[in-house]
Formats: structure tokens, C-alpha cells, sequence
């Protein structure tokens, strides 16, 4: 009987299959909702950047895992995931150059010149983008303001933050604008309907908890509500949904404990909130974010979870 | 009905259509038995009879002085062929005892006595004789599970029906066809450690099991038949106890810390046949089964048998074989060839063939915390491989390494394909190598 053949592997000698691949789709999948309303609202700007930024994401994949020698791994979708994450994080009217250095940042750089999926201390798409917004901060800003579609200049609804209830609040979008569909800002923040369509499906297939999203909106509510803010104005404006269900809950950048995840959700809230209201209002989550992935090993190792039997049940 | 459970855990596929509607039988001697003096968690033992001596089937060759060891017995009547180190299921070498069976084998063990005036210290004697171990794979000495220390009463006896390793059907087997010795051996279980309760936990996919011990129980009082969720690992001890008790038995601890013992299904019905007909251990009831298998079949094999002969008794190999593994796919050993011999632990052979294994590249961990939710024993999986990567074993150890069953859920989940239990022994040997010093 031949039998020199066989493997020898240690157990379990069965797994899921493929479940790289379907997780990172499923992200891709959840973003849909977004995309749509998206190229809704910006046509053809939003086509051409998404697609821009998909094709380098796959390109600068290719590339780098030819030079280091490694096997491309595209059906992982994780590259493609990068490129779309980094170009809804930009304006609609954004040079496509820029579109590209940032995914080339993102995928070339942060992503597998570190090691490859899984070694990144920072979240990819935001280091590619918070990479553009130190480059050219000025005509980043001014393009935030380049919104709709026939050229009307939109302010990016992230200006009215920190007004109070002054004179010009009562310029600002409305909290059904914002939930529903406004052009105005960058691509991934026209609504957050689309976002919590997305995100609730991400939780109800398990890649998400509710434990990073949840501290950073509760915390970003209370804060700014404190500060004398709108709080729930602050909270449905700008980046931040997008940045809580998307890009905070990337798997290898925020922490594994629960409650290292609470304590990282609610730092990142804290960031926001002082950024947006004493710095600058553009960009203030992904910093927030970065700042917190910059913690996060720090806090997986001040926590220890609770073995089986050392505490009553807490189902 | 609401079915009970633990938290964690994995849905693999069971796969178990092959066998589970197929009758135990009995199949052809092997041209030669290999009885390793280690089967048993404990101290080895030292064979009592020399190369050329004949055996009867039954009789005692391999003993111990040790408090934690269990007596091995000849499987076969036949002669002693050698003594000598064979690579047992593991891959370690063990001295083993190689019998030639006799092409006749005398019938014995048929005359039957009652059991029920048997007393605790009778009970245990028997298990200890009959050189009885858990024989759902752990196999612990029984007579010592069925000591229970000073102070740690123990008021509930479970029996594991639960087989919930993929492709098994062995326990699924004896419940059905030895229905009424299984009953008489949790009894003798809950005699032996004065315990007032019993409890056979039975997952919902085996329900054909659960009502044919449910009409043999009416009418019994303290003893239940406990429906569990299809679930992997169910029948682990620890869950188990969680999931039919709701007690939890602390890191570290036994399950006697709670006042409960649990025992395999096939270890009560060995446990009867010893009481009510003298037998010891020599044969048990595995189940040969895999895509790569032609005809897959649940068995009474003699310990010692070969996989090789196990593999001939189900018409051989279906297609090219890639993996062969001793005991269930999820904790079970990938073998490098078929020479390895069933022990009393053994609870099946499955076949994978070539295109059915499918090996993956280990990649890194992308903190997905998959392995967090699937773990039953609430550790963090990731972290533990983490830190063994780099030899920090200490904190490895703080990660809970040493309360790892190494039940494989972590791995089953992983998108990345990491082995964490290679890991997790890695870790603990080096743990305990470091406490010895
Ligand atoms: S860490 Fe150990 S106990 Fe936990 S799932 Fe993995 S193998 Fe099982
Ligand atoms: S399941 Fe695998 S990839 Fe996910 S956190 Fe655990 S070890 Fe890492």
C-alpha cells in the first residue's frame, strides 16, 4: 500500500475554507450601499476615482509581491478593499494623481513593504490619505469644497462644526441631508443611511463588534455634546461613521480584547473631538484613527481576557 | 425545544452519513497484535511476560506500581512474538509487547452476572483490573476518576454521548446497540462515587440514540437523557459540564472541583462488561470512515490491530490517500504511515484523499478575532501564537496557554490557516521544562 505520500500536519485537519477571501469581499460587498449613493451624487467623478484607485490598488499589489518574490493574493481582496477605502476618503474633485499616490502609499507602502497583510501597524488607507492631507493641505481643503455635480461649490458640512449655534448655523445641512444623501465633502460622506446599511451587515456576518464603533460615536456624542456642541450633528457629519464602522474596526489595526477595543474606541472619540474642534475640522478622524492604531498593541497588552470558570457566567 | 450549550465553539461539517446508520462488526484477526505498555495517561508499564511465552486472550502482560496507571492486557490468545520500541499512533517509540494470534480463538466472556450488589470498592477494583480507561481518547485511568479525592463529594455523573468530533459514529453506534449495558455502567459509575444524579448528553443530529435511551430510562429515577446543541467541542469535558450543570469548573481545575465526573459512552459500557463478565479492555468499537475510505464501517477491533488492517477490512483506499489520521479530524493525529496500532483511546481511522486535504500556507494573523469567539475556553488564541513565535513563553503562559484543550476551533476559524496548537505545545513544553528547573 503506498503510504509514503501521506501528510503529516498538525491537528485540526479541517477548516473553513476561503475564509480570507470571503471576509475582505464581504467588506467590499458592505461598501456597495455607499458607492451607489456616491456615484449618485458625483457621476463621473466618483466612477473615475473609485476605479483609479482600485486598478493601482491591484497594480501596486502585483508589483510588489513580483519584486519580493511572494505569490499575488488578489482574491483576498484586501488591496481592492485599500483602494476603494482610500478613494471615498477624497473629494470628488481631487487631481486623479493624487488618487494615485495614495494608493500606492497605502498599498505599496504601509501594506506590503511592511510584511504584507497582517503586520501594518497602521490602518493602510488612512496613512495613504493623512500622507496626502501633509502634502498638500491647502488645495486638499479648497477641492473638500468642490462638491456637486454642476459645479455649485458645496461647503464640506464639516465647516459648520465648531460654529455653535452662531449666525451660521442656519446655513448648515440638515440631519436628513446628512443622513440620507448630501453632496458635499469627500466621497465615502455623502450618506450615513448607506454606511449603516453596510456596517449592519458586516456585524450580522461577524467581521465587526459593535465594541469599536459604539465607544467612538457614545464618546464623540457625549464629548462634543459637553463642549457645547450639536452633538448629533457632530456625529452624522464628515468622516466620522465612515471611519467608525470601517476603518477603526480594521482587523489588524485596532485591538483583539473587547476591552481594549472599548478603551481604543473611546481614545479615538476623545482625538476627534479635540481635533475637529481646536484643530482642524478635515481630516481630524483619520489622525484619530492613526493615533489610535498607534495604541493599539499597548492596549492588548494591558488586557487579559477572562479564561472559562474564572468568573460567573457573563453571556 | 430548547437545546443546551456553552459559549464558543464551531459548526464544522459532521459528515457523518456514512456510518452512522451502519451495525458494528466484527472483523478478521490481524497476523499479528501490537500492545503498546503505554496506552494510558500515567506511568508506563513493564510487560510481565517474555518473548515465546503463549497468552490467553485476556491475560494481564503489562503492569505498573504507579497510583495513575492502568494494566494492559493480551488482546488475543496467541504467542509472543517479540518484545520490543514500536512508533505508536503519536510517533513516539514505546515498548510494546507483538502477539501471533492463534488462528482459533477461544470464545469467552459470555456468561453474564448481575452487577447490581457489586460495591464502590468492588466497582473500582474492576475498572482498575480490567486496565479500563477513558476511551473517548483521553484515556485517563478510570478507577481513578472514580476515587474522588477528600472533600470533593461528587453528586452528578454525565456520560458523553455527544461524539461531537466530525465523522465519528462509534459512541453513536453503542448507544444504540449496547443501550442497556451503558445504562448499567453509569450506574455503576454513580455507585462507585456515590453520586445521585446521572445524566447521559446526547447532541440533537443523534436523536434516533437520545429516545431509545430516553424509553429505556422511564420509570428510572435521577437518571436523564440531556439534549445538547450540535456543537463542536459538546462533548469536552469541561463544556459539557457547563452546558448540561451550568457549573463551571475553574482554570486549572478538575471536574470534581464541582461535584461532577463525566465519563465516555464507551468507557460505561467497558466498565459493565468488566463487571458483569470479567473482560478487560482488549476490544473496542471504532469507526473507519473518510471520503478517501471505499467502504466505510463502524468495527470491534482487537487493540493492537493495525491501521493497515483496519484499512484492508474496508476494502482499501478510495483513490490516492493524502492524510490518515488516528482518532477525529479536529484533534486527531496525521499518521506517515499505517503501522500504527489501536490503542484503547483509538476512536476511529479517517482517510482524506489527495484532492480531498488541502494544504494551506500559513499566513499572518490579521487580528480578525475569529479565534477569540471560537474559543471555548474563553483564551485569545492569536496572542498565544504571538507570543510562542518569539519565545516569550511566560507570556504565552499569561495569555492562558496551559488552559488550552487544544480542541483545534481556533485553527478550524482562522482566515489566515495558522496551526495554533502546534504552537500551544511548543509553548507548553517549554513551560514545563522551564518549571522543572
Ligand atoms: S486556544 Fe486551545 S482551547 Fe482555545 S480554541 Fe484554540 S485549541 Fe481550543
Ligand atoms: S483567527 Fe487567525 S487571523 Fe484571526 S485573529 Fe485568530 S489567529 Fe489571527
Amino acid at each position: 500500500m503506498a503510504s509514503q505520500d501521506l501528510i503529516v500536519s498538525s491537528p485540526p485537519h479541517l477548516r473553513e475554507k476561503g475564509l480570507m477571501g470571503s471576509a475582505m469581499r464581504d467588506v467590499a460587498i458592505a461598501l456597495i450601499p455607499l458607492i451607489a449613493v456616491s456615484i449618485g451624487f458625483f457621476r463621473l467623478y466618483a466612477v473615475v476615482n473609485l476605479a483609479v484607485a482600485v486598478v493601482t490598488a491591484i497594480l501596486c499589489e502585483l508589483v510588489m509581491r513580483a519584486i519580493m518574490g511572494k505569490k499575488a493574493n488578489i482574491g483576498d481582496f484586501s488591496a481592492i478593499v485599500t483602494g476603494l477605502l482610500l478613494a471615498l476618503l477624497l473629494p470628488p474633485a481631487v487631481p486623479l494623481w493624487w488618487v494615485v499616490i495614495g494608493v500606492v502609499i497605502a498599498v505599496a507602502i504601509v501594506k506590503e513593504l511592511m510584511g504584507g497583510l497582517g503586520s501594518n501597524l497602521f490602518n493602510p488607507a488612512l496613512f495613504g490619505f493623512a500622507t496626502l492631507m501633509i502634502m498638500a493641505r491647502v488645495p486638499l481643503q479648497v477641492s473638500y469644497n468642490l462638491g456637486s455635480i454642476d459645479g455649485v461649490t458645496t461647503a464640506t458640512p464639516l465647516t459648520f462644526i465648531g460654529v455653535g449655534s452662531g449666525p451660521l448655523s442656519g446655513f448648515r445641512p440638515g440631519y436628513w441631508d446628512l443622513f440620507f444623501g448630501h453632496a458635499g465633502g469627500a466621497l465615502g460622506e455623502v450618506s450615513v443611511l448607506a454606511i449603516l446599511v453596510g456596517a449592519a451587515y458586516l456585524i450580522y456576518k461577524g467581521h465587526v463588534t459593535w465594541q469599536i464603533p459604539a465607544s467612538i460615536l457614545g464618546t464623540c456624542f457625549v464629548l462634543s455634546a459637553i463642549l457645547g456642541e450639536n452633538p448629533l450633528y457632530f456625529i452624522l457629519a464628515g468622516g466620522l461613521m465612515l471611519g467608525a464602522f470601517f476603518m477603526a474596526t480594521d482587523w489588524v489595526t485596532s485591538p483583539d480584547n473587547r476591552w481594549a477595543q472599548i478603551v481604543y474606541g473611546v481614545l479615538i472619540g476623545v482625538l476627534v473631538v479635540v481635533i475637529r474642534l481646536y484643530a482642524a475640522p478635515v481630516g481630524a478622524v483619520a489622525f484619530s484613527i492613526l493615533i489610535g492604531n498607534a495604541f493599539a498593541p499597548l492596549l492588548d497588552r494591558m488586557f487579559v481576557r477572562k479564561k472559562f470558570g474564572e468568573v460567573k457566567a457573563v453571556a | 425545544m430548547e437545546l443546551k450549550t456553552f459559549r464558543g465553539g464551531i459548526h464544522p461539517p459532521y459528515q457523518k452519513e456514512a456510518t452512522a446508520n451502519r451495525a458494528t462488526v466484527e472483523i478478521s484477526l490481524p497476523a499479528e497484535v501490537v500492545i503498546p505498555m503505554q496506552q494510558h495517561v500515567g506511568a508506563p508499564d513493564s510487560p510481565t511476560v517474555s518473548v515465546g511465552d503463549r497468552v490467553e486472550a485476556g491475560q494481564k502482560i503489562g503492569t505498573s506500581e504507579a497510583f495513575i496507571s492502568a494494566p494492559v492486557h493480551a488482546s488475543v490468545s496467541g504467542t509472543v512474538k517479540a518484545i520490543e520500541d514500536r512508533p505508536d499512533f503519536t510517533g513516539a517509540l514505546v515498548q510494546s509487547v507483538v502477539i501471533t494470534p492463534d488462528p482459533g480463538q477461544p470464545s469467552k466472556w459470555t456468561d453474564k452476572r448481575d452487577t447490581s450488589n457489586l460495591s464502590a470498592d468492588q466497582i473500582r477494583d474492576i475498572a482498575k483490573e480490567a486496565g479500563l480507561v477513558g476511551l473517548g481518547g483521553a484515556a485517563f485511568p478510570t478507577y481513578v476518576k472514580l476515587s474522588p479525592p477528600e472533600g470533593k463529594p461528587i453528586d452528578t455523573v454525565i456520560i458523553n454521548g455527544c461524539e461531537c468530533e466530525p465523522f465519528l459514529t462509534c459512541d453513536h453506534r453503542l448507544m444504540l446497540e449496547r443501550t442497556d449495558d451503558l445504562i448499567a455502567g453509569l450506574k455503576l459509575m454513580m455507585k462507585a462515587v456515590g453520586a445521585q444524579r446521572g445524566y447521559i448528553g446526547v447532541e440533537a443530529n443523534k436523536m434516533d440514540a437520545a429516545d431509545t435511551l430516553t424509553a429505556k430510562l422511564a420509570g428510572e429515577a435521577g437518571i436523564d437523557v440531556s439534549i445538547l446543541e450540535v456543537k463542536y467541542p459538546e462533548g469536552a469535558e469541561k463544556m459539557l459540564i457547563d452546558a448540561i450543570t451550568g457549573r463551571r469548573v475553574p482554570p486549572g481545575k478538575l471536574p470534581s472541583e464541582v461535584g461532577v465526573l463525566v465519563q465516555n459512552v464507551g468507557t460505561a459500557v467497558a466498565l459493565q462488561d468488566a463487571a458483569s463478565t470479567g473482560k478487560p479492555v482488549i476490544d473496542r468499537v471504532i469507526t473507519v470512515t473518510g471520503p478517501g475510505i471505499k467502504e466505510p464501517k463502524n468495527m470491534l477491533v482487537k487493540v493492537g490491530t493495525s491501521i493497515e488492517h483496519l484499512i484492508e477490512q474496508c476494502g482499501g483506499f478510495a483513490g490516492t490517500p493524502g492524510k490518515v489520521i488516528m482518532g477525529g479530524p479536529m484533534t486527531g493525529w496525521a499518521q506517515k504511515d499505517l503501522t500504527a496500532a489501536v490503542v484503547k483511546g483509538t476512536s476511529g481511522v479517517v482517510v482524506f484523499d489527495s484532492a480531498s486535504v488541502d494544504v494551506e500556507e500559513e499566513q499572518r494573523c490579521v487580528g480578525c478575532d475569529k479565534c477569540l469567539d471560537a474559543c471555548p475556553m474563553f483564551l485569545m488564541p492569536n496572542f498565544i501564537v504571538k507570543y510562542a513565535k518569539v519565545g516569550k513563553w511566560e507570556m504565552a503562559d499569561k495569555f492562558g496557554v496551559n488552559d488550552c484543550f487544544e480542541c483545534g476551533c481556533c485553527s478550524y476559524v482562522c482566515p489566515s490557516g495558522i496551526s495554533h496548537i502546534a504552537y500551544v505545545r511548543k509553548a507548553k513544553a517549554e513551560l514545563t521544562a522551564a518549571e522543572k528547573k
